[in-house]
């Protein structure tokens, strides 16, 4: 029942946006957001493909997809792969300090990147990171979700694996490309989904630190487009797109790692 | 075949904990070594540093003669068998036997053949392409016996391989390994808190208690011939029954109770008499009366348990003493029992220090 109703109020704003961009423009502006399906689809769309914008650079939504899957994908591989080998590092070795380190990542989750934008933002520029792809990135990465959900999975493994493999002549790396990769690829999956949708979705990030048109992504282009037209809501549904498709893809070893832990 | 020699081997944790104090211990070429003991008495620590997992704080271990302190755990060249099985779970049961092979460089062939034959000799041939989630725990675990096999390693090492399995399956495990390791003639160490286990698996047994081996022998001699009282309680079940007591230069006192047949003790420390279940019998001119309290009745025998009507108690506990028996005697609840014993098989210990006087 509660999950019905909490269902509906998720659905309902997927249904309304997807309705209402294929509709026009004026019927939008006259008549608010539409729940049935009009006949524009193929123009709203279709616009969206010839659309052009900026100041100072042009850039097509072509572009900004681009841009999108360039920055989401790169934030969640990288996100995936450093805090897997963080975490590795932090469960299986002797490192003096290890707590300490691990203490330290997960404080960083107190702290959202809005509250340290200044610091971020001058250590990005000092770095020579403002309008590159790297700069909108890098400070984007979410290593310490990842770093903790990943030593979580570590600590349920019996620490007599490692040593059955040292025994059986496996160092620290075979023991991580042998072992602890394939017993982890679901749960990499899912570090890589939620990655992905962090930063398909930022927004406030990129619009301080690029200020080249070239570098915009979808999520911000729907801007240029004017949410309450009819275009704009066929962009508003083609930036949902790529993340709901991956969720699809993944969903599977999504579910499995997040629920059951086996 | 392979000899393992440790001197003076030390343990101290960095948390400060010493696990072992001072090991000395020769082991020949294919013999079936127990180390037992009661829980935390640093025996997996001693094997854990001899398979190389734990580093070694003072002292040598040495296998045919070289000194593998710094040897790296895969260089050493024994295999290990965990309690809880350690298995790869991704793997097949075929994939967890080969790992080490593999690692090694053999070629596939090679690999095959062993790996077919270990696990024809275990009887796991039917499971090689499952994985180890879809095993009993008796198969996981032959699978693990089935990963150090392969290996021909100079040294088997066991900690507490059985103790997650059920009573009935431990006793057959226990056979099996026993005819494996009669079989390959591989030095083996094993580790256990079981005394059943210990008795009927070793060659030789040594009993660790807080971190030093308090005596070593085969498991008959230890337990006709145990030197200390920790020892004499801790070999045989039933455990032995324990009576404190005094010399007064003829009789043993203990309570109301003077025993004789004792000589040459001295008069003036606290003894403890130790009397084996099986040593005691029904003997209306005997020393003791035994209140029953319980009779339990394992088949072949009857145990039967009671207080001693006045023995000295140790502290404010009443002394007990169990009776082995045959299955025909069944005694009243709360009836009393005169009971003799052989007083030529009787220990008398120090109590204080735990030395066997006589
Ligand atoms: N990794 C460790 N760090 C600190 N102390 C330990 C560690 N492992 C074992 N100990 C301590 O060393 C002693 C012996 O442990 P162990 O060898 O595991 O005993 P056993 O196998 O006989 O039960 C225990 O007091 C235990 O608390
Ligand atoms: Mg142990």
């Amino acid at each position: 029942m509660v999950l019905g109703i909490g269902l509906v109020f998720m659905l309902a704003p997927l249904v309304l946006v997807f309705a209402s961009s294929t509709h026009t423009t004026s019927t939008l502006q006259l008549q608010g957001l539409q729940w049935l399906p009009g006949d524009q689809f193929v123009q709203n769309y279709g616009r969206i493909f010839s659309f052009q914008a900026g100041f100072t650079d042009e850039i097509t939504p072509l572009g900004m997809l681009e841009n999108s899957l360039i920055i989401a994908f790169s934030v969640a591989f990288l996100t995936t792969v450093l805090s897997l080998l963080t975490a590795y590092a932090i469960v299986f070795f002797r490192l003096p300090g290890k707590h300490i380190i691990f203490w330290f990542v997960l404080v960083t989750l107190l702290f959202p990147l809005e509250s340290r934008f200044i610091n971020t933002f001058s250590v990005a520029s000092s770095l020579g990171l403002i309008n590159t792809h790297a700069g909108i990135v890098l400070p984007a990465l979410a290593a310490a979700l990842g770093t903790f959900f990943f030593r979580q999975f570590f600590m349920t493994l019996p620490k007599e694996l490692i040593e059955a493999a040292s025994l059986d002549g496996a160092g620290p790396f075979k023991f991580l490309k042998d072992i602890v990769l394939p017993l982890s690829f679901s749960r990499a999956g899912a570090i890589f989904v939620i990655a992905f949708m962090i930063g398909w979705n930022q927004y406030l990030w990129p619009l301080m630190i690029s200020t080249d048109d070239s570098l915009y992504t979808l999520v911000r282009g729907i801007r240029f487009i004017g949410q309450e037209s009819g275009p704009g809501m066929a962009m508003v549904v083609i930036t949902m797109l790529p993340p709901f498709i991956l969720l699809l893809v993944f969903q599977r070893w999504f579910f499995n790692s997040l629920s059951a832990q086996s | 075949m392979s000899k393992v020699q440790l001197t003076n081997v030390r343990k101290t944790y960095p948390n400060g904990a010493e696990a072992v104090r001072g090991v000395d211990m020769e082991i020949e070429s294919g013999e079936f070594i127990v180390f037992v003991g009661p829980s935390g008495c640093g025996k997996s620590t001693l094997l854990r540093m001899v398979a190389g997992l734990e580093s070694v704080t003072s002292g040598q271990v040495l296998i045919d003669d070289r000194l593998i302190n710094d040897v790296s755990p895969a260089e050493r060249d024994v295999a290990m068998v965990f309690q809880n099985y350690a298995l790869y779970p991704h793997m097949t049961v075929r994939g967890n036997m080969s790992y080490g092979l593999k690692n090694r460089g053999l070629p596939k062939a090679e690999i095959d053949q062993k790996v077919t034959e270990a696990a024809k000799m275990l009887r796991i041939g039917d499971f090689l392409d499952r994985q180890p989630s879809q095993l009993s725990g008796g198969q996981r675990q032959r699978v693990a016996m089935g990963r150090a096999i392969v290996r021909e390693p100079k040294v088997f090492l066991f900690d507490e391989p059985l103790s997650n399995l059920d009573a009935k399956l431990r006793v057959q495990m226990r056979i099996e390994i026993k005819r494996l390791q009669r079989r390959m003639n591989v030095t083996s160490i094993y580790v256990t808190h079981d005394q059943t286990e210990a008795m009927t698996l070793a060659d030789r047994l040594a009993v660790v208690n807080d971190g030093k081996i308090e005596q070593m022998g085969s498991p008959i001699d230890l337990y006709n011939n145990p030197a200390t009282l920790f020892v004499a309680s801790f070999i045989g079940s039933p455990q032995v029954n324990l009576l404190p007591a005094t010399f007064d230069g003829q009789h043993l006192i203990s309570g109301d109770l003077k025993l004789s047949g004792f000589g040459d003790l001295p008069t003036s420390t606290e003894l403890v008499l130790g009397i084996r279940p099986d040593e005691l019998r029904l003997d209306e001119s005997g020393p003791f009366l035994l209140r029953v309290d319980i009779v339990e009745q394992h088949g072949s025998d009857n145990l039967i348990y009671g207080g001693v009507l006045g023995a000295m108690n140790d502290g404010d506990q009443e002394t007990e003493f169990c009776f082995k028996t045959s299955q025909d005697m069944l005694p009243d609840l709360d009836s009393t029992l005169k009971l003799g014993f052989n007083d030529e098989r009787a220990m008398v210990f120090n109590k204080v220090t735990g030395e066997r006087l006589r």
